[in-house]
Formats: C-alpha cells, structure tokens, sequence
C-alpha cells in the first residue's frame, strides 16, 4: 500500500484564523525545509493540541542519535486522516519528515510520517 | 431533540465563485425555522475559507498594547498551548475541527471539538437565563428574522493576546446565521451554514471587524474526544519528580 493522507493543517495554518484559536503560531519552523529521518519510535506523546515524539536513527558511522520532535499535527487530526497510534507506537520503524526551529536546529516539527508500508501521513508541506 | 429533515428550496441563486453551480438556499426546517443540527466542519474552497483580518482598526491605546506585547510575548508564548479557549468570536471560525449544534425550540447547543468548547445561544422568546459572569463564549440571544437566526453576545471575559484578536469586556458580537447549498469545490452538492459576524469593541478597535464564517455539513463525520491539558499535568509531575503507575503494565486477570 502506497498513499498518501493528507491533512486540512495546511489549510488551517494559512486560513490561521485559529491563530486566534486554536494553535499558536507556527512561524517558529523553518516550514521550507523537508528533513527526512528514518528510525525507531522511542517514545510518542499522542495529545492535542500537538503531538510531539522522539526517533531513534542510526548514523552511517554506526552511532545513535535521537531526534527530539517536539511538536506536529494534533492527535485529533491524525486520527481523523486515519492514523493509528499504535503503527507509532515505540519499537516502531517509521520514516518522518521534519522540519527545524529556526532558533534551535535541535527540535523539529513533524510535518509527514510514512509507515513502512508507505502509508504517509502528511500534515503540512510535499 | 427534534431531528428537521433537508427541504430544498425552489428559490435560487448564482454565486459568482470558479467552479460552484448555482446555489440554493437549503432549508431544513424545525417547526416553522431552519433547523441547523447537524455535524460540520469548516469549509474550504474559493471564498469560503474563514480568516482573521490581516489589518485589524485598532485604537491609538490598543496599537500601543499590541506593540507592548510583541516586545515582551514570543512565538512561544501563546494560550493555545495551555489550552485556553479562544472563545467568542475566534472560535466560530478556522479550527479544523468538527462542530457538531444540537437545536431546540428554546436554544441551540453548539460543541467544537478543539479545545472541548461548549456555548449556549438561547432563544429570546423563550426566556433566557441571565448570566452574572462573564465567560469565553459570553452570553448569547438569538431571534429569528425569516431563515435568519440573529444572535447578539455579551458578557465576553476579556482575552488580553494581542496577536490574537484581542477582546475586552466591552466586546459585543451580533451573527447573522443561515443556511445554504451549493457545489463545493469538487463540484458536489455539499450544505453549509454560514456566519457573517459583526464585532464591536470600543476599548479596542475604532470600528466593527466583519468575518463571514462557513461551515460544511458533515454528517460522514464525529466528534473526537479532544482532551488538550495532558501536556501540562505532565509537566508538572515532572516539576514534581512524581511518575504515575503504568495500569497497562498489570497482567489481565490477576488472582487476589
């Protein structure tokens, strides 16, 4: 299976409105960057108003490096496009796209995930 | 509750949007009025997507409090993270989020699943209750003019984010809600019920903001529990040095 889920998120993130309410802002992502990341989920926190997770990936050199997404769509959304939480649970081996604070290169916002079986979930961007 | 059922109306009429067919007034009907129950989410396509004004009229006091609060708030600062409602107006327009309005002769109750917003807009000749404290979504009263329902709102809490569409205490809302059908993007028949709000402040802006809000029905949709404050209990279990047991970590089935 190869397809593709996409979210309103993008369309909420412009209309932003809701900036007044529901979300804060998201101007504090560099959204023009697609940084994929593929590793093991090592912990997940499935909420609102954002998802947030960390990824295990394994370096060319052999090392470990967790990657600390701090914030992505809320729960509610990916549930609604279709997104078990339990194909992210930790132990799991997903692929996700990010995209780096500007002020901090160190957290990302998750704006794809893609399961091994190449479902994606996309909640913002290509 | 009584259930209306979708009586289209022979009256039409053409909107000029790229890729919409005529229009038509879509009257569900409770009685003698429209009936807005349903499931909804917020419409997107040409024209119909909902947003705050880019350039708000703020007053000569308000402009410098919205500069105040730009040196001193970041990004990062923000109530939605802390789950605050947004309240009335913002909430009436942009969530993606399902919104569900149960109507009856007396009012009508409309749930956003963001946020877990709940608001009460009762019927003026039907003896509303009087509300002492001010709230989020204020105190609504609504009268019907033809397949109109006009709801006026007061007795708005103050939502000091500057950033955010600030409103104060002398916040007053009057909408103007009715129903409607036509194409959606795709070209399907799709129903909307459509929002044109008027806002007036006087502490804060030098004239009425409008938005025209439009919501989708959607009855293919739920509503989805959103809980929203985990993050913080967390947070302070953390501050706390606490960790709550793991339920799910007990075998199913234990002996005494």
């Amino acid at each position: 299976m190869n397809r593709t889920i996409v979210a309103l998120l993008g369309a909420a993130l412009t209309a932003l409105a809701f900036p007044a309410a529901a979300h804060h802002s998201f101007a504090v992502w560099d959204m023009t960057q697609n940084i994929e990341f593929k590793g093991v989920v090592e912990t997940l926190k499935f909420r609102n108003p954002h998802m947030a997770m960390t990824l295990t990936t394994t370096k060319p050199d052999g090392t470990k490096e967790t990657i600390n997404f701090t914030e992505g769509a809320p729960a509610n959304m990916l549930v609604r496009m279709g997104l078990d939480p339990a194909v992210i649970a930790p132990g799991q081996e997903i692929t996700v796209i990010g995209a780096p604070r500007k002020d901090d290169p160190n957290e990302y916002f998750i704006k794809s995930i893609v399961l091994k079986d190449g479902t994606k979930f996309q909640s913002i961007g290509p | 509750m009584a259930i209306g059922f979708w009586r289209l109306s022979a009256v039409t009429l053409a909107i000029g949007l790229p890729g919409f067919a005529l229009a038509q007034a879509a009257r569900p009907t409770q009685g003698s009025h429209p009936d807005f129950s349903g499931i909804y989410f917020p419409a997107v396509g040409p024209g119909m997507r909902s947003q705050t004004p880019a350039q708000l009229p703020y007053n000569d006091a308000a402009k410098k409090l919205v500069a105040d609060y730009q040196k001193s708030f970041t990004l990062d600062d923000d109530p939605g993270r802390y789950c605050i409602w947004p309240g009335m107006p913002r909430a009436v327009w942009g969530a993606p989020f399902s919104v569900e309005i149960q109507q009856r002769p007396q009012d009508l109750s409309i749930y956003w699943e963001g946020y877990g917003m709940y608001r009460k807009i009762y019927m003026a000749d039907h003896n509303p209750p009087k509300q002492l404290v001010p709230s989020a979504m204020g105190h609504s009263v609504a009268r019907w003019e033809g397949d109109t329902l006009v709801v006026e709102t007061d007795k708005l809490k103050p939502y000091p984010y500057m950033t955010r569409m600030a409103t104060s205490s002398a916040a007053h809302v009057v909408e103007r809600l009715h129903l409607e059908q036509h194409a959606d993007a795709k070209g399907q028949p799709a129903k909307y019920l459509v929002d044109e709000l008027v806002l007036t402040d006087p502490k804060v802006y030098t004239e009425p903001v409008k938005i025209k809000a439009t919501l989708q029905l959607r009855p293919d949709l739920s509503l989805i529990e959103y809980t929203c404050t985990d993050t913080l209990w967390d947070d302070y279990l953390t501050q706390r040095g606490l960790t709550l047991p793991d339920l799910d970590e007990l075998p199913s089935g234990a002996k005494e």
